[in-house]
């Protein structure tokens, strides 16, 4: 029995030896405010297709689609230094986020938004730094962002994605597909597009998708790695143009009837695969192209 | 059809409707040529002085010339005298070749380089001086930018530039290249379309 206070005591002693630095820890850590992160939401009934924007330069947005006819926004800030507006015109819903303070640092602008939407909504999202997340969204999109990387799942509308340094990848995008970047690296993944159009400067772009009759697949960068993968039964004409750099393909493609005056330049590759009823144009400045055979 | 025409073929002839009317035409043929290649030596002295005088009654040619034009007439016609028709034809045809040739020879191309380099350096030096002037006022505005932004924006920058550098080179050194040309064109549209953007955030950056 005499031993039970003293490990009591004991054991209060450890607790307060964590307890009192995390404390002190988080009372001197540089910006932090009482009651922050904060988290508020809002909702805004809407009809068919409507239209919303959101511009948060510092932070992520998370876009999801619902079956529900209401745009609801949650909101998390990093201190009271950042406001976040929604308010609604009609069937447009604007979510925009602005600095309080002049002089706060850039950690404390940060705001983070979750945005639950009807799956025809339209979005138009400009995003600096953080990053962009859309799920299920059917309706058209457009998206700019400086270094955001953007992320789109499960979309069926018109895209035109802009990006300086983002990364951006589509999986199951059914679309129009327009996306241009300068140093960002593109994954486009189970596509069911019928126009895509795909242009980075340094940056990577893989394309794993359906090539679909009468479609047009346009990816060109100027350095890194163009890859292209594709079926036995695929059907496409293909040309693949390397100013300076390699050119290689797995592709058993047979002359083409709609390349009859070849440009001579760099390395070029042009042929058709199967009958040729989709399009695909690949070129890059110095980069290389690889068309593989689907694992 | 010279020499003569053996029997067989003569009564073949005599009994062939088509045959016979071929030989016909061949044989007048035959008989006229040459009453027409005495005609074709020189053309009667009349026909010159009609067409001297209406070519001067038109103002197209003058008496002084007329020396000239007679010394023309005379050479040519020497020429054409000694040497064979088909070496004149053949001298003729190697002229035109000569004169490919050295339209498409070194100079010639240098030449074609240099006009396309002058074409590509108009269109593109009062570009590249205007962008030159936007990015001053672009890179100014970026001092109280979020530095992640600033960071990326500056680093695009700089990718973008030394694209341009690298398409310039290209282009200078195949001036004909138009897919050369194309990039060059397309780094230029970038480094606007960036300008554009560092200076829409400039304010709001962050």
């Amino acid at each position: 029995m005499s031993t039970q206070p003293t490990l009591r005591s004991r054991n209060h002693w450890k607790a307060a030896g964590l307890i009192v630095p995390s404390l002190l820890l988080c009372s001197a850590a540089p910006g932090a405010t009482p009651g922050f992160p904060d988290r508020t939401e809002q909702h805004f009934k809407v009809d068919a297709r409507p239209v919303v924007t959101i511009h948060n330069p510092n932070g992520t947005i998370t876009v999801r689609a619902w079956t529900k006819q209401d745009v609801m926004v949650v909101a998390k800030r990093a201190t009271d230094q950042v406001a976040v507006d929604s308010e609604q015109n009609g069937n447009r819903v604007e979510v925009t986020t602005r600095q309080v303070s002049t002089t706060a640092a850039p950690d404390d602008l940060r705001a983070d938004l979750e945005i639950s939407v009807p799956e025809d909504a339209e979005l138009q999202i400009h995003n600096d730094s953080g990053g962009v997340n859309v799920t299920n969204v059917l309706g058209d999109m457009n998206v700019e962002t400086i270094a955001a990387g953007v992320d789109i799942e499960d979309a069926a509308g018109y895209l035109t994605v802009k990006t300086v340094g983002g990364s951006f990848q589509c999986v199951r995008c059914a679309g129009r597909l327009e996306v241009s970047s300068i140093s960002g690296n593109f994954r486009l993944i189970d596509l069911r597009s019928s126009y895509v159009r795909a242009q980075t400067s340094e940056g990577n772009i893989t394309f794993n998708g359906q090539f679909l009759p009468s479609a047009t697949y346009i990816l060109k960068n100027y350095n890194g790695v163009i890859e292209v993968r594709f079926s036995p039964g695929d059907s496409f004409d293909l040309s693949a143009t390397s100013l300076k750099g390699r050119v290689h393909n797995e592709a058993k493609l047979v002359p083409s009837s709609h390349h009859h005056f070849l440009p001579k330049v760099g390395n070029a590759l042009f042929g058709s695969l199967n009958s040729g009823r989709a399009r695909v144009e690949l070129n890059s400045f110095d980069g290389t192209i690889n068309i593989l055979k689907r694992d | 059809m010279g020499g003569e025409r053996s029997a067989g073929a003569q009564a073949h002839a005599r009994g062939c409707a088509r045959c016979g009317s071929l030989v016909a035409d061949l044989d007048g043929i035959h008989q006229t040529a040459p009453s027409l290649a005495v005609a074709d030596g020189e053309p009667p002295a009349r026909v010159w002085i009609a067409l001297r005088a209406q070519l001067e009654q038109e103002g197209l040619i003058h008496d002084g010339r007329r020396g000239l034009t007679e010394t023309l007439r005379n050479w040519l016609g020497e020429i054409f005298t000694v040497v064979p028709r088909p070496a004149l034809a053949g001298a003729y045809l190697m002229a035109l070749v000569a004169v490919g040739v050295a339209l498409t020879g070194p100079d010639q191309r240098r030449l074609n380089e240099d006009l396309w380099i002058h074409g590509t350096q108009v269109s593109t030096q009062p570009l590249s001086a205007q962008l030159d002037s936007a990015e001053q006022d672009a890179i100014s505005s970026l001092t109280n930018s979020n530095p992640v932004v600033t960071a990326s924006l500056q680093k695009n920058l700089a990718i973008v530039d030394n694209y341009i550098a690298l398409c310039e080179k290209s282009v200078l050194d195949e001036p004909e290249n138009e897919v050369a040309r194309d990039y060059l064109y397309d780094a230029y549209q970038q480094k606007a379309d960036l300008l554009a953007q560092i200076s829409e955030r400039g304010g709001d950056g962050r």
